[in-house]
């Protein structure tokens, strides 16, 4: 459906697949000894990806947000999980901004951060992703779980649905 | 048809719950669209309960064998998923306290070698089958949220931050906020461990029902944490992990046995994290009590443990208020006769349903502060400036009022039925107050104290029943870093059953037409507003203020007669008794006695008024005229415990060491679990150089209270003269540690130097007054 479809950075389909091929080399020599991911950890991600997902975490430059992404693979499927935060004065644009990355505005949820939004979607090509736009205080932070296959068996639909809030209460708690 | 509740697998399910109708204006988001699925439980199993004197079903060999069976393998199973799980987590655990401390500065303990997986722990929604009642009044409560509520993870998030401690240090804190976190060996740097299991449940069913023994009283979690099991066998031994319902229901006899321990029932249980100290592996400095609303509880009427409260009450557990039974409204087979014991634990905290939306918790949590006849609010009485005389107790007498006259109003609050101090618990973060406003009949303002501001944030000046404490520095540690407290600049919260006096000054206006109304009222909200800024800014909704209690009088300019008392108001015997009571705790002796002599003028019969008068002459060092008080009590009820304690005293004070030890011995048989007589005695027995009899009691009093000072110092010289040398170096260190340090106060005394706004409410006798003197300055602390 059109509405729910957003644009994510990661789901432009030139920058995913050099990402992907990044994360895919070189994250099983090095996601094990650097798993300082601050919002959520590698065993927390794997569960919601169901497998061993191994991660990256990329300081923020000036002006931009930090990242973690955990990539999990199996069976011809790749699941990732995206993390974003960016600390800013500016943190009611940088949500505005964010929160329009979904085509339509997303639902309010409660009890996440200051304030948090959900849309669900995918890229009509290839990623299957739920995205949570969300705010603690002057921190913006994006998550989107996503699954290369329509018909991932662990990563249903309503599974991303449910999964994805896990991830935004570990995320959201650990920025406050 | 049964109703049906919404649950869900995974952290979704409390999103789900919350998402049940909102208010709008109260919510920290205006509505809510929630993508995850939700999926309506199925009724639970059939279910017929037996009769109440039915014996257990007798299992056939046939069925005993295949158990045996299952529970070899849920053994195996489990054994060999715990040493997994240990050999994933342990090589790279901080063990910050050393290998055998892997669980410090907690005080949790756990069944058997290591940590145990998270996975051990049946889930809510497992119990939640046939346990829907429970469950869903758990989603909502306190207990389900007891971590990832933004209250507790900014506070818990500052410790992990902390560049000289970290996320070790949190185990302090964890292990009553997220136990499963701590015992699994979640809490540490890199860890290995899924925190999606248990971040979202704080203290799920499993965890308060595997809890298999008590260690302590000491708080801090001072309990052992069994392997989960929900049955046993027929030999009594714990199956572990989740076994077929069928199994539950065949022998619920046994399910009862794995899971509902009988101290579940008792305040003991309560005490093991409703009482918290930092410790020295916490702060680096030394020993400092948090709160404790055991000690409070057992203090009370409520606990009949202690002889000396003001009023007595029949005996109340925590339980009997916190989980009071009603009617269930889903399917609930833990139900007995059609009501069951609420998993809500309603008590003050209004702000985590207000952040999740859980509008029944919060609606009930309100109700509940407002039930109970907590608090009494009394307008008690009228003093015109430069006259002595107090006009007393107001609307019982006559007295006149006059344009201009500067009038102080003594409002007297009790905490009446509450069987822990106003409020209790983390008083650096929840606030109460006493608003109180002076309106002519058109409602303009005269004189208001305990208003909010724009910004929400308390009148400076306003009454509260708070604390400050403060760091080393002297500041206000004002987003809960505990582990910097050093001193608290004043503590103003009430004793169970105790009163305080308010007093406000104001003037009657000069052209004042008509009568004025005089308006108190105790406001209550969780948490401060300073602190929630700290969580989450300024830009968040206004957090709820639940007025407690109130109390309006209209005065006439000129006369006023002697009116019908309200329904609610005390009678006026217990309105002397309470400024009595709330005199002495202001050390003003001589006012205490004469309010207490109104009470034996009303009552002449009631023993505990001339003990009151008694008491208040001991601490006043008029030691004569309160053996006449004493003695005229003991006249009236030789037995009267309270009586024969401050007997003890005097009859110590006079020589009378054998009448001394009868009066204190007397009391303990009556009363075994004292502290104050057990203390008493024991220091006369030490005096008197009989160090068995002596050592007797200060273990006793130990057993009570476990830091009480005056045990550990006396046990350390007793076991030292008893040959005991490591015993008596273990008190003498307890002693060192949990004593006061001396130099605290300066770092009060800096704050209160700073915070003149702020430093007459550490004087127990002080004035709230917008009235200034000849020279400009406003008369506060008079």
């Amino acid at each position: 459906m059109a509405g729910d479809i957003y644009l994510n950075p990661l789901s432009s389909r030139g920058m995913r697949g050099a990402l992907l091929a990044v994360l895919l080399a070189a994250l099983p020599a090095v996601a094990h000894a650097a798993n300082n991911c601050p919002w959520i950890n590698e065993a927390t991600a794997s569960g919601l990806m169901g497998g061993d997902a191994v991660g990256v975490y990329t300081d923020p430059a000036p002006a931009q947000s930090a990242v973690c992404t955990f990539v999990q693979s199996e069976a011809g499927i790749t699941r990732i999980l995206r993390i974003t935060v960016m600390e800013t004065a500016e943190f009611r644009s940088v949500f505005d901004t964010e929160s329009k990355v979904c085509v339509t505005l997303g639902a309010p949820l409660i009890a996440i951060g200051n304030e948090a939004i959900v849309c669900s979607g995918d890229d009509r090509k290839k990623l299957y992703a739920e995205r949570v736009v969300g705010r603690v205080r002057n921190q913006v932070f994006t998550i989107t779980l996503s699954t290369s296959r329509k018909d991932d068996s662990i990563l249903t639909r309503s599974e991303l649905k449910a999964r994805i809030l896990t991830a935004a209460e570990q995320v959201s708690g650990n920025l406050f | 048809m049964k109703p049906s509740i919404q649950l869900r697998h995974l952290f979704a399910a409390s999103l789900l719950l919350c998402g049940m109708p909102i208010s709008a204006s109260q919510a920290q988001q205006p509505a809510v669209a929630q993508p995850a699925a939700s999926q309506a439980v199925p009724p639970p199993p059939a279910y017929t309960p037996r009769a109440k004197d039915a014996l257990p079903v007798e299992d056939t060999p046939a069925q005993r064998e295949a158990l045996a069976a299952w529970k070899a393998k849920a053994e195996q199973k489990a054994q060999e998923a715990r040493q997994d799980h240990n050999s994933e987590v342990t090589p790279t655990y901080n063990f910050h306290y050393g290998k055998k401390n892997p669980f410090t500065p907690g005080n949790i303990q756990v069944q058997g070698a290591g940590f145990i997986q998270p996975g051990a722990f049946p889930t809510a929604e497992y119990c939640g089958t046939c346990h829907q009642e429970a469950y869903s009044q758990w989603r909502q409560a306190l207990h389900s949220n007891a971590f990832r509520t933004p209250f507790y993870r900014t506070s818990v998030n500052i410790l992990i931050r902390d560049k000289t401690r970290g996320i070790a240090f949190t185990r302090h804190c964890d292990s009553c906020h997220n136990p499963i976190g701590v015992i699994s060996g979640a809490l540490t740097e890199d860890s290995k461990v899924d925190r999606a299991r248990f971040d979202s449940d704080g203290l799920t069913c499993t965890t308060c029902h595997s809890v298999l023994s008590l260690d302590s009283t000491n708080g801090n979690a001072s309990l052992q944490m069994g392997v989960p099991a929900v049955i046993v066998d027929e030999k009594g031994e714990r199956i572990p992990g989740m076994v077929p319902f069928d199994m539950i229901l065949r022998h619920p006899e046994r399910h009862s046995k794995a899971v509902m321990h009988d101290f579940l029932r008792t305040p003991e249980f309560c005490a093991a994290c409703h009482k918290a100290n930092l410790p020295a592996t916490l702060n680096d400095y030394k020993f400092i009590r948090a709160f404790t609303a055991y000690d409070e509880w057992q203090q009370s009427k409520f606990s009949q443990r202690n002889p000396l409260t003001f009023y007595q009450a029949d005996f109340t557990t925590c339980q009997d208020c916190h989980m009071k039974r009603a009617a269930n409204t889903y399917p609930e087979y833990g139900a007995k006769n059609g009501t069951f014991a609420s998993h809500r634990w309603l008590a003050g905290n209004t702000a985590v349903p207000f952040y999740y939306g859980f509008d029944e918790q919060l609606s009930k949590t309100i109700d509940f502060l407002r039930s109970g006849n907590y608090l009494n609010v009394d307008i008690f009485a009228l003093k015109k400036q430069n006259e002595d005389k107090l006009i007393a107790p107001l609307g019982r007498v006559a007295y006149n009022l006059a344009p201009n006259d500067v009038i102080e109003a003594y409002v007297v609050v009790q905490n009446k039925n509450i069987g822990h101090s106003l409020i209790p618990e983390v008083r650096d973060l929840y606030e109460a107050w006493t608003e109180f406003v002076v309106e002519d009949q058109s409602g303009n303002e005269i004189y208001h104290s305990g208003f909010l501001k724009p910004d929400g944030m308390l009148d400076p000046r306003a009454h509260s029943f708070t604390n400050r404490p403060v760091t080393d520095q002297g500041e206000f540690v004002d987003n809960h870093k505990v582990y910097t407290i050093h001193s608290v600049a004043y503590d103003n919260t009430v004793s169970a059953g105790r009163s305080v006096l308010v007093r406000y000054q104001f003037r009657v206006p000069a052209g004042i037409k008509g009568a004025i109304s005089l308006s108190a009222r105790i406001d209550y909200r969780h948490l401060r507003q300073s602190y929630l800024n700290n969580i989450f800014g300024t830009d968040h909704p206004a957090y709820p203020v639940v007025e407690l209690a109130s109390r309006t009088r209209t005065l006439n300019i000129g006369d006023n007669q002697p009116e019908d008392p309200d329904p609610a108001d005390n009678q006026d015997w217990i309105r002397w008794n309470n400024l009595g009571i709330a005199l002495l705790d202001q050390q003003q002796y001589q006012e205490a006695v004469q309010a207490f002599t109104e009470v034996i003028k009303l009552r002449p019969l009631y023993v505990d008024a001339y003990i009151n008068v008694g008491l208040t002459e001991i601490s006043w060092e008029k030691y004569e005229s309160a053996r006449t008080a004493i003695r005229h009590a003991l006249s009236l009820d030789p037995d009267s415990a309270r009586g024969l304690y401050y007997d003890g005293l005097l009859q110590r004070r006079a020589g009378n060491t054998e009448q001394e030890i009868a009066d204190f011995r007397n009391v303990v048989e009556k009363f075994p679990q004292s502290r104050d007589a057990r203390r008493e005695l024991g220091i006369t027995y030490y005096q008197q150089h009989n160090n068995t009899a002596a050592l007797e009691q200060f273990e006793a009093l130990q057993k009570i209270d476990p830091d009480d000072l005056t045990a550990h110092y006396n046990l350390s010289i007793l076991y030292r003269r008893m040959g005991k040398p490591e015993e008596a170096a273990e008190q003498q260190a307890m002693f060192v540690d949990k004593k006061v340090d001396p130099g605290a106060p300066t770092y009060s005394l800096d704050y209160l130097r700073n915070h003149p706004e702020i430093s007459t409410e550490s004087i127990p006798w002080h004035l709230h007054s917008d009235i200034e003197d000849k020279s400009g300055a406003v008369e506060h602390g008079r």
